[in-house]
């Protein structure tokens, strides 16, 4: 799956709505760029968890980032994921995420024998090179399927 | 600015309810999110692994739950969200989002509330756990 990446992460208009819509939020200043400048903003909001939509950028998909790692796709799961905001993002900016560090342990678990755990870091800076979000995402492999 | 922060007393609360998730669902967030893990969306794919059927992503719940601080505060007043996975979303599951403020300060000056969030199904079992942190934000800061 061959795809052609831009540098960075454009924050669009088009794309906030698709994914404002994608969980429901009707919020106005995700929607309705005039809305937004009348709250003294420089156009619609990017809601919080928009950065997800960066897997249409990443260079590698998903599938390859997870072998690398040595992970098995049938039996990862998402642990969590934090944010933390610097200020907000707005359509118009263009982030660049920095990879930051992987930490890697091991769990025993309960149900599943025992859990790889990959804490994965990435902090998102804008066009004025300022630091705008830090990411942390974890993921988990199970040692087999988790029945529940 | 959201004036929600007025009055605004530890123990306060704000929720909603999406009722019965549906496979479009998934298929719309693979759209708007991006993640187009065949688990959430292909039936064989999903017994293959041994599960009786798709699940939704853990993102789409989070990006769902994220509307509780959005919604009652504003969308540029959060400081920090995060969510810890705990089981998984099927398809006709009915989920209730919430956020309790479980601490109120002021940090500079600025008022701030920590809230605790969730996504409960109608089977009372925990989808997601998660935190945020709010506080008022103006363009000129």
């Amino acid at each position: 799956m061959a795809h052609i990446n831009p540098p960075g992460l454009p924050i669009e208009r088009g794309k906030i709505h698709e994914f404002a819509n994608s969980i429901g939020a009707e919020e106005p200043l995700f929607h309705d760029e005039e809305a937004a400048k009348a709250a003294g903003l420089p156009s619609v909001v990017a809601p919080p968890t928009y950065t997800s939509t960066q897997a249409f950028f990443s260079e590698k998909d998903a599938p390859n980032m997870f072998k690398e790692l040595g992970l098995d796709l049938r039996y990862v799961l998402h642990g969590g994921q934090e944010y933390y905001y610097e200020r907000p993002i707005f359509a118009g900016d263009t982030l660049i995420a920095e990879p930051g560090e992987t930490i890697a342990s091991t769990k025993e678990g309960k149900r599943g024998g025992s859990m790889k755990i990959f804490d994965m870091y990435t902090n998102y800076k804008n066009q004025d090179g300022e630091l705008v979000l830090r990411v942390k995402n974890t993921l988990l492999q199970t040692a087999g399927v988790v029945k529940e | 600015m959201s004036n929600a922060f007025e009055g605004l007393k530890e123990g306060d609360d704000y929720s909603f309810v999406k009722k019965k998730f549906s496979r479009t669902d998934f298929v719309r967030y693979a759209g708007g999110g991006g993640d187009f893990n065949p688990i959430h969306h292909d039936q064989k794919f999903a017994e293959a692994a041994g599960l009786p059927t798709v699940f939704g992503m853990g993102m789409l719940t989070a990006g769902i739950l994220s509307r509780v601080p959005v919604e009652w505060f504003g969308p540029t007043a959060l400081k920090s969200y995060g969510i810890r996975f705990q089981s998984r979303l099927w398809p006709d599951d009915t989920v209730t989002f919430k956020g309790v403020v479980s601490k109120l300060y002021e940090e500079a000056g600025v008022i701030h509330a920590d809230l605790d969030l969730s996504a409960v199904t109608q089977k009372d079992e925990v989808l997601i756990k998660g935190f945020s942190t709010v506080r008022p934000w103006l363009p000129s800061s």
